[in-house]
């Protein structure tokens, strides 16, 4: 099965195919070598609720969260969001719509928390790394801001509310 | 002895102090709020009770629920843990009146050591060095002009309520006073309803370094010792360690002794904390703030002395004298703690969530005050921290070594942790030689993402979510196609029949 996947922002090339006793694994960094690797199904097997995955001879305990076309995995206490595509275009189209803040058309929450303070208002132009909104969670004042020039389309939460991880909380337009 | 101690506290602490409970023989009584009802230290201790919604505004620190637990249960003692009313002296005489125990100190010792300006004036009258500074609160922008041009620059404004890094700045220049003054006002206003602020001189090369202190009500007072805290994020700290390598043996003694002088001043009863800047430079100390409850890190003095700090606090609360002796104390070798976090190593932003896998480290010299578990939900509501490794060594190299062994075997995923964080501090230079100040995770760290992720290979992580991706679209797969091609079946039953 070929994917395209994308890791910190470096982009791969990723084949798998599944043998009864192995998995091949082929993986070509964006313009560079293809390199294939021939592992044993003995070599990543699942326990508990994580798999020990020996690599080059290196334990590994891997635990992999999520779906579809994002994935986060843990390992050594490091973990790691991969972007998982099959078909080409998604891929494109991710990276098109993608960059930080403001190349969004809006900005959502990364994680739960309450909204403490709102700097901007509806129909305002915003320069780029300025303010919009503090959300507290956990004790812990966490600043928002604008990564490039934007024109407030919507702003969906009030101060005070708690909101979900995900849950979108301004709306923008191109200024 | 009490018959049964409620703990008005949450996560790792409330466990600590239930073990202690248990180990004396005594019930102990937890309260959780809505959030909490599957949090380990619910069921751990011996009765547990709701005392309401999430937010601790409405349930860890709601006071009269609290004492009616207490009562209902027949709780005759409560310990408050650190955070929430343990330096609350409203909340203590509410207990004494309740005619339940409150095991810390006194609410006059809170409120003398409650505010900041007024706690200077009390060290200075017991002669222990202070920061030079303003002396009071200033009013005026002209006011501030005034000080910093008689102890000179770099100062820091501060909020006189302040605290956790909220309410304060730092001066380098002149341009900067009125900028500086006016949001340390409209932060002490906003954060504490107190726009008091004061100045200080600005210790160019600061460590935090502290000394716990035990009272009794009999008058007796000892010190145990240093703790160095001085590696911080966001003005918390992250990594203690006793004893501190920057301190020598004769100025450890003065600040024991001044720190005794301190407690004493205020006759302190119970366990306490007297918080000293340290100038590396000068070796110079100067009285900070005292917390007048245990602290987070207090397990490193459990080590290094080998008492336990809790059941001794349970003791002084019966009226009992202290257990031991100043010449009795010593140190014996080191012991480090590092506070492990839900939260993201580079940006410190909070990653509350699903606990997937969680395995603690053991081992020799290791000790995990901890309330993770595998399926438990961190909620967004309290502090990130979760749990707590401390490890002891002959040496300090030996400890650090420990820990970072320790670390290795820590096993947790689903949320986010700054575990990778704590395992690159232990390698860089300036921790391993002991220069290291409270800046060094904002001035000689450099918090990149390749420098703290270096330690597994990407392909590592490219691999297990290939193989993810495969099985989930596999499995998907199988669905679509379940009509197996007739000739294999009609082909197995053919040879059957041969």
């Amino acid at each position: 099965m070929y994917f395209e996947a994308e890791i910190k922002g470096k982009k791969y090339k990723v084949d798998v195919v599944e043998q009864p006793r192995n998995w091949k694994i082929s993986l070509q960094e964006d313009g560079g070598q293809w390199i294939h690797y021939d592992l044993s199904k003995e070599d990543y097997k699942k326990s508990e609720s994580y798999f020990s995955f020996l690599f080059k001879g290196v334990s590994y305990l891997v635990d992999v969260v999520g779906k579809d076309t994002e994935y986060t995995v843990f390992t050594r206490n490091s973990f790691r969001s991969v972007k998982i595509f099959n078909d080409e275009m998604l891929l494109h189209e991710s990276l098109k719509a993608g960059g930080g803040l403001g190349g969004d058309k809006e900005l959502k929450s990364g994680m739960p928390g309450k909204i403490i303070e709102i700097f901007c208002k509806e129909g305002d132009v915003v320069k780029a790394n300025k303010p919009l909104i503090i959300m507290e969670a956990m004790k812990m004042e966490n600043e928002m801001r604008t990564s490039a020039d934007v024109k407030i389309k919507q702003i969906c939460v009030k101060q005070g509310d708690s909101v979900e991880a995900g849950a979108v909380l301004i709306k923008f337009d191109n200024p | 002895m009490f018959k049964k101690v409620l703990i008005a506290n949450r996560g790792e602490i409330a466990i600590r102090v239930t073990r202690a409970c248990r180990e004396l023989g005594v019930n102990s009584v937890a309260v959780f709020s809505d959030a909490d009802r599957e949090s380990l230290h619910v069921f751990l201790a011996d009765e547990a009770y709701n005392i309401g919604p999430a937010p601790s505004i409405e349930s860890y620190l709601k006071m009269d629920k609290i004492i009616e637990v207490a009562k209902k249960s027949g709780a005759d003692a409560i310990h408050p843990g650190y955070g929430f009313l343990s330096e609350n002296s409203d909340f203590v005489r509410k207990c004494q009146e309740a005619g339940i125990n409150f095991i810390g100190p006194t609410p006059e010792n809170m409120d003398a050591m409650g505010d900041k300006l007024s706690a200077k004036a009390l060290m200075k009258k017991a002669k222990v060095p202070t920061v030079p500074g303003s002396d009071g609160a200033v009013e005026t922008v002209e006011q501030a002009r005034e000080v910093i041009a008689q102890i000179g620059l770099p100062v820091i404004i501060k909020a006189s309520a302040g605290g956790g890094g909220k309410g304060m700045r730092v001066v380098k220049s002149e341009s900067e006073i009125e900028s500086a003054f006016r949001a340390c006002r409209s932060e002490g206003q906003n954060y504490f309803a107190d726009p008091t602020v004061y100045i200080e001189k600005f210790v160019t090369d600061p460590k935090h370094i502290e000394i716990q202190v035990f009272g009794d009500k009999h008058g007796n007072v000892v010190h145990l010792f240093e703790r160095e805290c001085s590696v911080q994020r966001r003005h918390q700290k992250i990594i203690e360690e006793s004893p501190s390598p920057s301190v020598p043996a004769e100025v450890r003694m003065k600040m024991g002794e001044a720190a005794v002088r301190a407690a004493r001043e205020i006759s302190y009863v119970g366990a306490g904390t007297i918080e000293f800047i340290f100038d590396n430079s000068t070796k110079e100390f100067y009285f900070m703030e005292m917390n007048t409850r245990l602290q987070v890190e207090h397990p490193i003095t459990e080590i290094v002395t080998g008492i336990d700090l809790v059941k001794e606090q349970i003791h002084v609360a019966l009226g009992h004298p202290l257990s031991f002796k100043q010449s009795d104390l010593k140190q014996k070798g080191h012991a480090i703690e590092v506070r492990i976090c839900a939260e993201d190593p580079i940006s410190y932003k909070p990653s509350p969530g699903l606990i997937r896998a969680c395995r603690h480290p053991q081992g020799p010299f290791v000790r995990c005050d901890s309330y993770a578990y595998p399926g438990y939900e961190v909620p967004i509501y309290y502090d990130p921290m979760i749990a707590k490794v401390i490890t002891w060594g002959e040496t300090r190299e030996e400890a650090i070594a420990r820990m970072d062994r320790a670390l290795s075997e820590f096993i947790l995923s689903g949320i986010k942790s700054n575990i990778v964080l704590h395992k690159s501090i232990l390698k860089h230079p300036r921790f391993l030689d002991g220069t290291y100040t409270t800046q060094f995770l904002e001035k000689n760290f450099e918090v990149i993402e390749p420098e703290i992720f270096k330690f597994v290979d990407d392909h590592v992580f490219l691999i297990a979510a290939a193989i993810t991706a495969f099985n989930d679209r596999k499995s998907k797969d199988i669905r679509q196609y379940n009509v197996f091609p007739n000739w294999k079946r009609v082909g197995r039953k053919m040879q059957l029949r041969l």
